[in-house]
């Protein structure tokens, strides 16, 4: 069809590992923005700048713009400035990229990098805190510690301290048999210390589409959103009003959605794709015919 | 207490005599019941000191497993609480060691995320636990994991790292490694009215992490209640009077248990939040409603003062 947008996920979905492109991907995506499809990558992956992704994804054949990527680095620094409208420090449980896409957008931040225990238990408690703290964000960090939760619950014991989650994915990509906790086990960890739940803004938030649709003015009805996870993707793409397709090259497989189709709960009926391929690549004869 | 659902009985010195009567063990909470931080709640070594001379069996029963018993008895004795002895004492990071011990029997390494006070009470229980590596440039993609690990042990860990919580997350995908955790407070107050991360966070990290629900030994599972009851060949429940400070752990432990239950103010819960349980519908929030309520501990002294000091 000509005119109208699709949204592809990037993790999983483009790239069968860390490292690699899904067979025919990039070919797809190229493809696609020549028959003047506008094309987007939405990720919940917090550790990239949309720089940093533009540099892998070119490095691995896709031809792809900084201002067509959406992670959750970018849309957790827009959604506190465009939508809590935060005027303050953030204190970020994050990585490097977080930080950058937050000074791009003019928010100052502390916390990043290691942070190791020191003193006692009264010294932690009465850890000195910045008065200009006002959110405490929370998204990827190979440096998680006690110390880091231990301030983290601390300010968001304050009145009026905003709290948010950049998603909540339980686990990465399994790296040789090990299994490395996500985003999810750290957030929880905060939320369970201050009794308190975050505002997520990942996948399957709507705010990530709500961030391209009032940058591209993009029609719901002429979206469709592509993806390998049910629970993130679909449920973001059935949340929306776009249609959705699953390919099978990455972690929820159609048992899974058939699983949702027949459980009769209204809830898990997001999750149950429009459509689905066993890779991106299935729609390469549609595109060069 | 079947029949009519009271609860939150607010009681004084005859009524505590009374009760008092009825009740060989006495188990009590610390943090909160009879000493805050380093300072004895005002009064509560004269309690604690006259409840045992009354004949009674006192037992402490604390959540907290970051020392081990023998600090515990120094404590004890720095605050005052002079005939209080190794064997009153049963603390999460003890019970786990019991439970890994006697109950689980474990043949193999424990990896545990706690403090030296737990590895302390492991060690003297025999149990193997795995080396933490020093290596400050370790990931996750290129660190060594253990060996023949049966179980994970959680505690309040104060060294957490990402790199802990993935070697845990690594460990428990075999199904045949327990999932340990000595409490699940997801915080800890301190004296000052701070309060602290407590060991239900790092629980809650890992639970999703692995999608596996951790095993609890401290309150308000049973567990340390079978471990007093194991140490004294047998206690009745209907002897048994709890004290506790926290709705959540103490009176839900002694609801658990069967045990009659006694909230004191002096420390994390309030009678509001206690009067909101009682009123709950959820019936499930009822076994956190206490039978009887004090401001303090030291509310028990008038009912000693009446009986007089025994002769020793």
């Amino acid at each position: 069809e000509s005119g109208g947008s699709t949204r592809a996920s990037v993790k999983g979905d483009l790239l069968d590992s860390v490292d690699s492109a899904v067979p025919g991907a990039p070919q797809v995506i190229n493809l696609l923005k020549e028959n003047g499809k506008k094309v987007f990558f939405v990720t919940n992956n917090s550790t990239k700048t949309r720089k940093m992704y533009v540099d892998k994804l070119s490095v691995l054949g896709f031809n792809a713009k900084e201002d067509e990527v959406f992670g959750t680095a970018y849309c957790s620094a827009m959604y506190l400035k465009t939508v809590c409208k935060l005027e303050g420090k953030v204190y970020l449980i994050g990585s490097n990229a977080m930080r950058e896409e937050m000074e791009a957008v003019g928010l100052q931040q502390t916390g990043v990098g290691p942070d190791h225990v020191l003193g006692k238990q009264t010294d932690w408690a009465n850890v000195p805190l910045d008065p200009e703290v006002k959110a405490v964000v929370v998204g990827f960090d190979e440096h998680f510690s006690y110390m880091k939760l231990n301030r983290a619950m601390q300010y968001l014991t304050q009145p009026g301290c905003l709290f948010v989650g950049t998603n909540r994915d339980t686990r990465l990509p399994l790296e040789g048999g090990k299994a490395v906790p996500g985003t999810g086990c750290l957030l929880q960890a905060v939320e369970t210390a201050a009794q308190r739940q975050a505002q997520t803004v990942g996948k399957p938030n709507h705010f990530m589409f709500d961030c391209v649709a009032s940058q591209f003015g993009v029609d719901p009805d002429r979206c469709l959103m592509v993806g390998d996870r049910l629970d993130t993707d679909i449920m973001l793409g059935s949340n929306c009003g776009l249609k959705t397709l699953l390919t099978l090259t990455g972690v929820s497989t159609v048992a899974d959605a058939e699983a949702h189709q027949k459980s009769g709960c209204a809830e898990r009926q997001g999750m149950v794709p429009d459509y689905y391929v066993e890779s991106i690549a299935e729609l390469l004869p549609a595109l060069q015919g | 207490m079947a029949g009519a659902f009271k609860g939150c009985q607010k009681i004084r010195g005859p009524q505590i005599r009374n009760l008092l009567d009825a009740k060989d063990f006495i188990l009590l909470d610390c943090d909160g019941v009879i000493w805050h931080g380093e300072k004895a709640i005002t009064g509560a070594a004269k309690v604690v000191n006259s409840l045992i001379r009354h004949g009674k069996n006192v037992v402490f029963v604390t959540n907290n497993c970051t020392r081990p018993r023998e600090n515990y008895v120094h404590k004890f004795c720095r605050l005052g609480f002079t005939d209080v002895i190794l064997e009153q004492i049963f603390s999460s990071s003890y019970c786990s060691a019991l439970y890994l011990r006697d109950v689980v029997k474990i043949r193999g390494q424990v990896f545990v995320m706690g403090c030296d006070g737990l590895r302390r009470e492991l060690d003297e229980a025999g149990i193997p636990c795995v080396e933490e590596a020093d290596d400050p440039d370790a990931t996750i993609y290129d660190c060594a994991l253990a060996p023949d690990v049966k179980a994970v042990l959680v505690g309040h860990d104060d060294k957490m790292t990402f790199l802990k919580l993935a070697k845990a997350s690594c460990y428990l995908r075999d199904p045949d490694c327990l999932f340990l955790a000595t409490d699940n407070d997801p915080w800890h107050p301190l004296s000052s009215g701070r309060i602290l991360p407590g060991s239900g966070s790092l629980i809650a990290a890992l639970e999703v992490s692995s999608g596996r629900k951790a095993t609890v030994i401290g309150k308000p599972s049973r567990f340390m209640f079978e471990c007093i009851s194991s140490q004294f060949s047998g206690v009745d429940p209907a002897q048994c009077l709890m004290i506790g400070d926290r709705l959540e752990t103490d009176m839900l432990f002694g609801s658990n248990c069967g045990l009659d239950t006694m909230l004191t103010l002096t420390g994390v819960s309030q009678i509001e939040k206690a009067q909101e349980y009682r009123n709950s519908e959820l019936t499930t929030n009822h076994s956190l409603v206490p039978d009887y309520v004090v401001d303090t501990i030291a509310d028990f002294l008038p009912a000693f003062e009446e009986l007089g000091e025994p002769s020793n």
